[in-house]
């Protein structure tokens, strides 16, 4: 049985939907059967950013509904043949949610596949809670900035007392990625450091993103940044899918771009 | 590095004192999600014995503790 982790949030905007591309992508770029679910009915964004969305022809509503077969609706990335994707529906509302149904898609996934990535609604919307209802581990992404911090406590709260797992007596797992790490700010003072995150939601590190304009135009593309060899991001990305993958990978702290006059003095001062 | 002219705090640390105080407030208000299940069990028990007007079941937060607090207001004869 294949693990099925979902990804989560507390508010929307995060970077969730790139994390979950760039880390089914770097999980298949380890040699590891994955697929990735998009679990945001009613968006559908996952799609985009792998570079699909000409390719969706049934969605996750449709084989819950049985309209369609898994074999049918399940899409093969473009990039690496490890790794497939399941859209999510546009037209319906999150309403069509029924836990039986869910269960039933994720553990024939799961027959399938080493690896069952979701990519949750954010934890304040509706729907959250029935993604992660049969996860084994949740991946939680924060910015280091207090709404996503607070909000994240949320959600975290939610699938401490929602998850199936939970209610056999059995732990989620639950890793934080700290994405959109501006390094200089953290310097001044002027950014929560991954720290003091870390103390306040008090779960395990899975890894730091740093903020990196690569993302937009990697989106903008429907190529994933894991796959750009010169991105901060990408690298970081490839570190985290390591590490679901078993790795012993060491946490890197974004490092400070210290190149011009202006940066190696501020460096002295801070 | 402290220089006297940079007295002003850090906004980091500002908004770490802010999430500490927000969070635990929110944790405040949150309910367990067995509360109304709870409640109508308890009224269950209290009636054998004696007419209840209402039950105010209630979390708690002391620190690191959690309380329940159960109130129950009993029928005026």
């Amino acid at each position: 049985m294949g693990m099925i982790i979902a990804v989560i949030s507390g508010k929307g905007g995060v970077g969730k939907t790139t994390a979950t591309a760039n880390i089914g992508l770097g999980i298949a770029m380890h040699g590891r059967k994955c697929v990735v679910v998009d679990f945001d009915i009613g968006q559908r964004n996952l799609d985009m950013i792998l570079g699909l969305e000409n390719r969706v022809v049934y969605d996750l509503v449709q084989v819950m509904d049985g309209e369609a077969s898994l074999k049918q609706a399940l899409i093969k990335s473009k990039s690496n043949e490890n790794l497939y994707f399941l859209a999510a529906s546009q037209t319906k509302d999150k309403s069509v949610l029924v836990s039986s149904k869910i269960k039933k898609l994720v553990d024939e996934l799961s027959l399938q596949f080493e690896y069952v990535i979701l990519d949750a609604p954010a934890g304040i919307e509706s729907g959250y809670e029935h993604t992660i209802e049969f996860a084994d581990s949740a991946i939680v992404i924060v910015n280091p900035e207090v709404s996503s911090i607070r909000d994240s406590d949320r959600a975290i709260g939610i699938l401490d007392s929602k998850s199936q797992k939970v209610k056999d007596g059995e732990e989620v797992d639950k890793y934080l990625i700290i994405n959109r790490i501006i390094p200089e700010m953290v310097q001044s003072g002027d950014m929560l450091s991954s720290e003091d995150i870390l103390e306040i939601l008090n779960i395990k590190l899975l890894g730091k993103v740093a903020e990196d304009k690569g993302v937009i135009e990697a989106s903008n593309q429907g190529t994933p940044i894991i796959l750009d060899p010169k991105s901060v991001a990408g690298a970081a990305y490839k570190r985290i899918a390591a590490r679901l993958c078993g790795d012993n990978i060491p946490i890197q702290e974004p490092t400070v771009n210290n190149k011009g006059l202006v940066g190696k003095l501020k460096g002295l001062f801070s | 590095m402290n220089f006297p002219w940079n007295k002003k705090r850090k906004s980091a640390e500002v908004a770490k004192d802010r999430l500490r105080i927000a969070i635990m407030t929110d944790k405040q208000n949150d309910n367990y999600p067995f509360m109304e299940d709870l409640k109508k069990d308890i009224i269950d028990v209290v009636r054998k014995y004696i007419e209840v007007q209402d039950i105010d079941i209630k979390k708690e937060c002391h620190g690191e503790f959690e309380a329940l607090s159960i109130d129950v207001q009993v029928k005026e004869k």
